[in-house]
């Protein structure tokens, strides 16, 4: 077992979250594919915490999880606040920050 | 002092300026008068104590205005310089513009615009002297595009006309081309010179540094400059036009000073001349092709400021054979005497164009002999003057002229020369007899003259009848006293008394044929000329010049400004700046669409780019 | 070879809910991928001798991230028709993958010039987690805390109804 397999997991796993982040309208797939990418960085840190022998890794990863407890708080706030506005959960609805939006 | 003589006549010009733009319907013919004849006075004065000054043993008098531009070597200064050549040309030039403007106080007297007729006759003037009394090339270049400027301004008095506009513009625009040419020869003389400073005097000591192409090559270039002032050929067209002008200006500008302008250019720099002497051949060529082809002109015109604007082109030709030949004393005496008879003739002939309400067809008038008895009996005198008969003051710098060619053995310029010689003489007294004698041909209900118009006639005619023996050389027991003034470095002759007084004789006996002639062919009966043979046709009409430089010059340069304005600048500049803008309207509609406000697409981008960069680093840079 | 067949088969779990979570329509089901993914990598630091961060995970990551984001997914309750129509999913998926792949073999490259081998260490358990966390790490563990603080007090504003207030309308007369 070498660390390569992990980083060939984490480094996939990380696109797939990139992938989901571009390609998917809806908001919930949108946040779960971040927390997707956070993860994968976890898993490097665990990884290297392990090939180098001290626990500062892990530590590191502790602290991502934290980050990801609050991002989610405020992410799925934000969605639930945005579902109330529009009635939907397409990305797409909400951009009105675009070329042209404040002609009138 | 020296610098007065220069400011004066720019203040008075000034000054009359804005009292006629305060009102230019108000008749202060008082106020114009005294300050536009005042001013002149004034300036003869100064340049008579000048004169003055330099007989009793100065060399030369200096006076500067201020310091005009100093950049690293280009130091100009607003300085005159005043050495006999300056002081001669500008004592005559201030006394007969003195007595123009008496006269032309007289000749205007009606006019509407006589407070402008005034201010720019006194800043012509001033541009004049400024000219003459410059100490360096620049400062002359100055007062010679000034001149040019007042003649222009002049000539297009009576702008209501659109010929008199058009003569001023074609009297700019050549004098404009000859300009380039002079504007060469004083850059290339910067050039080689300027680090040593750029007055007159300095050029002059650091002449011998040049090489000798250079200096014919700038010895060429400045008489383009004067082909164009002074009206020789190819750049003469504008003269007889510019006759359009009130008669006071073609006395004082196309035939007392203006036009003698290029002969002093040529004597100021005779220093360079002299090393150069194929240019000099070349010059008097010129002259003397110009002199001639005149002449020819001249013996079929009908009007009587032509006649004299042919003669002025003609005798101007006799001093660039003088200056040419390297007598550049000889050839700024006949300048002098010119002047006084020249300006004479003009005044003569406005006198008579006045006297019979603006007629100026020498056919339309005849026996005048009785009734403008003071007019005939002066222009008589000045007629004889031009014509070179002794003891009048044409004489002796005609003859001076030619026996400078004669001994120098270009004996073609000679021979040319004595010829026109005869044809002037007959011109002339053709003119003369036609309007004086001849039979009576207009309603004589003559227009009174007023005395301001006749006493200049007289004092010029004193003058033309005894400047002369200034110049007197040795053969007829003078002293040749002005050429050793002037302290020119002339090519010394030596020609036995003998042969000078056969060429005399040769001169003498022409010019009475041609006055003989003349008076058979039109003391009694003078009917205009008609277009009978060929070459009537092609003389009257001046031998078609005009129409050839329209052909070949005008009409190319407006097809091609046609051609630019209409065809290339909208097609081709506008077409292109307006494909940009199409371009960039284009291209901000496109990126415009991608800016949708969708986040995805925003991520989308980001992903590109990273992508790219990664696939970059990883086929390029080989991370491995 | 234990350790590689664990391996395997939490990567399985984990590629497969990962999948599935980005390409099913129904919400709920990308959650649940997500839950089977989140799961496999506390399975993932628990092989890694990570022992206290394998809890961490499961505790936090799935006990209160996807339970929560469950919640909220049925909170909203969209119906059918108000889910996004993506009619191009896949031709996006296909697409993005292309663009991707560059930047994953660069990580990938670049993450394996790191050391090559595991080193023998001992479990990380709570207390060495906990005596690091406290004599190191004290910075970044109290700025978490403000962080988690003031996460909590922006969720609740966001997601706070906007009640009318009764006073409004005589104000403005």
């Amino acid at each position: 077992m070498s660390p390569n397999m992990f980083y060939l997991l984490a480094s996939i796993l990380f696109s797939i979250g990139l992938i989901g982040l571009v390609s998917r309208k809806n908001l919930f797939v949108l946040y779960m594919s971040i927390e997707l990418m956070l993860s994968s960085v976890s898993l490097i840190l665990a990884t290297l915490s392990k090939v180098l022998g001290n626990a500062d890794g892990s530590v590191m990863g502790l602290l991502i999880i934290g980050i990801i407890a609050a991002e989610a708080a405020v992410f799925l706030a934000m969605i639930v606040n945005l579902y109330r506005a529009k009635r939907t959960l397409d990305s797409d609805a909400f951009n009105s920050l675009r070329e042209g939006a404040f002609n009138d | 002092m020296i610098n007065w003589i220069v400011i004066l006549p720019f203040i008075s010009a000034l000054v009359m300026g804005i009292v006629y733009l305060a009102d230019t319907k108000a008749k202060r013919y008082f106020f114009y008068t005294a300050v536009g004849v005042g001013t002149p006075l004034v300036m003869t004065i100064l340049s008579f104590v000048l004169i003055s000054q330099l007989m009793n043993g100065a060399v030369t008098i200096h006076g500067t205005l201020f310091q005009w531009i100093d950049i690293g070597d280009f130091n100009i200064s607003l300085a005159f310089m005043a050495d006999r050549l300056s002081a001669v040309m500008i004592s005559f030039i201030t006394f007969i513009g003195m007595l123009i403007h008496i006269y032309a106080a007289g000749y205007m007297k009606d006019e509407e615009g006589y407070g402008k007729f005034f201010a720019y006759f006194n800043l012509f003037m001033g541009s004049m002297a400024l000219l003459v009394l410059s100490d360096n090339p620049i400062m002359m270049f100055v007062g010679w595009e000034l001149v040019g400027l007042c003649s222009y301004l002049l000539i297009g008095f009576y702008h209501q006309d659109r010929a008199n506009i058009k003569a001023a513009n074609k009297a700019f625009i050549l004098n404009r081309v000859g300009d380039f040419g002079f504007i060469m020869a004083i850059a290339m003389l910067f050039v080689s010179l300027g680090n040593t400073g750029f007055t007159f005097e300095s050029i002059q000591a650091n002449i011998h540094t040049l090489s000798p192409e250079m200096m014919t090559l700038i010895g060429f270039l400045l008489f383009v400059g004067a082909m164009g002032k002074s009206a020789q050929i190819p750049l003469y067209v504008w003269l007889p036009d510019a006759m359009a002008g009130p008669t006071p200006v073609s006395a004082l500008i196309h035939a007392a000073t203006m036009v003698t302008a290029g002969v002093y250019m040529v004597a100021r720099y005779s220093f360079l001349y002299v090393e150069v002497p194929d240019v000099g051949i070349f010059i008097a060529t010129i002259g003397a092709a110009s002199a001639l082809f005149a002449a020819i002109i001249a013996s079929y015109q009908t009007d009587i400021k032509k006649i004299l604007a042919y003669s002025t082109m003609s005798q101007l030709g006799y001093m660039f054979i003088a200056v040419g030949l390297g007598a550049y004393s000889a050839g700024i005496f006949h300048v002098f005497t010119h002047a006084f008879f020249k300006a004479l003739l003009f005044m003569g002939a406005g006198a008579v164009i006045i006297a019979l309400h603006h007629e100026q067809n020498i056919f339309k008038m005849g026996a005048l002999k009785k009734h403008l008895k003071l007019v005939y009996i002066t222009m008589f005198i000045a007629t004889l003057a031009i014509s070179g008969i002794p003891p009048f003051s044409g004489f002796f710098s005609k003859d001076a002229i030619l026996v400078a060619a004669f001994s120098s053995e270009h004996y073609v310029i000679w021979g040319i020369g004595t010829l026109t010689a005869g044809l002037t003489a007959f011109y002339m007294f053709r003119m003369l007899f036609t309007v004086f004698y001849s039979q009576e041909k207009a309603d004589h209900t003559l227009q009174k003259l007023p005395s301001s118009m006749t006493y200049p006639l007289v004092i010029l005619a004193i003058g033309s009848a005894t400047v002369g023996l200034l110049g007197i050389n040795e053969a007829y027991g003078g002293t040749s006293w002005i050429n050793t003034f002037l302290a020119l470095p002339d090519l010394k002759f030596h020609l036995s008394f003998a042969v000078e007084y056969m060429l005399t004789a040769l001169n003498v006996t022409l010019a009475l044929l041609g006055m003989g002639l003349a008076y058979k062919l039109f003391a009694s009966h003078a009917t205009e000329p008609e277009t009978h043979t060929l070459w009537k046709n092609v003389v009257i009409n001046k031998f078609y010049i005009d129409e050839i430089y329209e052909f070949l010059i005008v009409k190319p340069l407006l097809l091609i400004s046609w051609l630019i304005a209409k065809v290339i600048d909208p097609r081709i500049f506008d077409g292109f700046i307006n494909l940009n803008v199409w371009l960039y309207k284009k291209a901000g509609f496109v990126f415009g669409k991608l800016q949708n406000g969708k986040v995805r697409y925003y991520a989308l981008y980001i992903l590109t780019g990273v992508s790219a960069i990664s696939y970059y680093m990883l086929m390029e840079l080989g991370v491995r | 070879m234990l350790e590689v067949s664990i391996f395997a088969i939490l990567a399985l779990f984990m590629l497969g809910g990962s999948i599935a979570m980005i390409t099913s329509k129904q919400t709920v089901f990308s959650a649940f991928g997500f839950l089977v993914t989140m799961i496999g990598l506390g399975g993932m630091f628990a092989l890694l001798n990570s022992q206290f961060l394998a809890i961490a995970q499961i505790m936090v990551s799935v006990g209160a991230v996807v339970i929560l984001s469950m919640l909220t997914i049925l909170t909203v309750n969209a119906k059918e028709e108000n889910l996004p129509k993506e009619p191009h999913k896949y031709k996006w998926i296909m697409f993005s993958i292309l663009l991707v792949t560059p930047f994953t073999i660069l990580l990938y490259k670049t993450l394996i010039i790191l050391p090559d081998h595991f080193s023998t260490i001992g479990t990380i358990n709570a207390k060495v987690v906990g005596k690091l966390l406290f004599s190191e790490w004290v910075l970044p563990f109290e700025i978490l805390s403000i962080l988690l603080l003031s996460a909590m007090v922006g969720a609740i504003v966001i997601a706070r109804k906007k009640r009318k207030r009764p006073g409004k309308k005589e104000r403005r007369a």
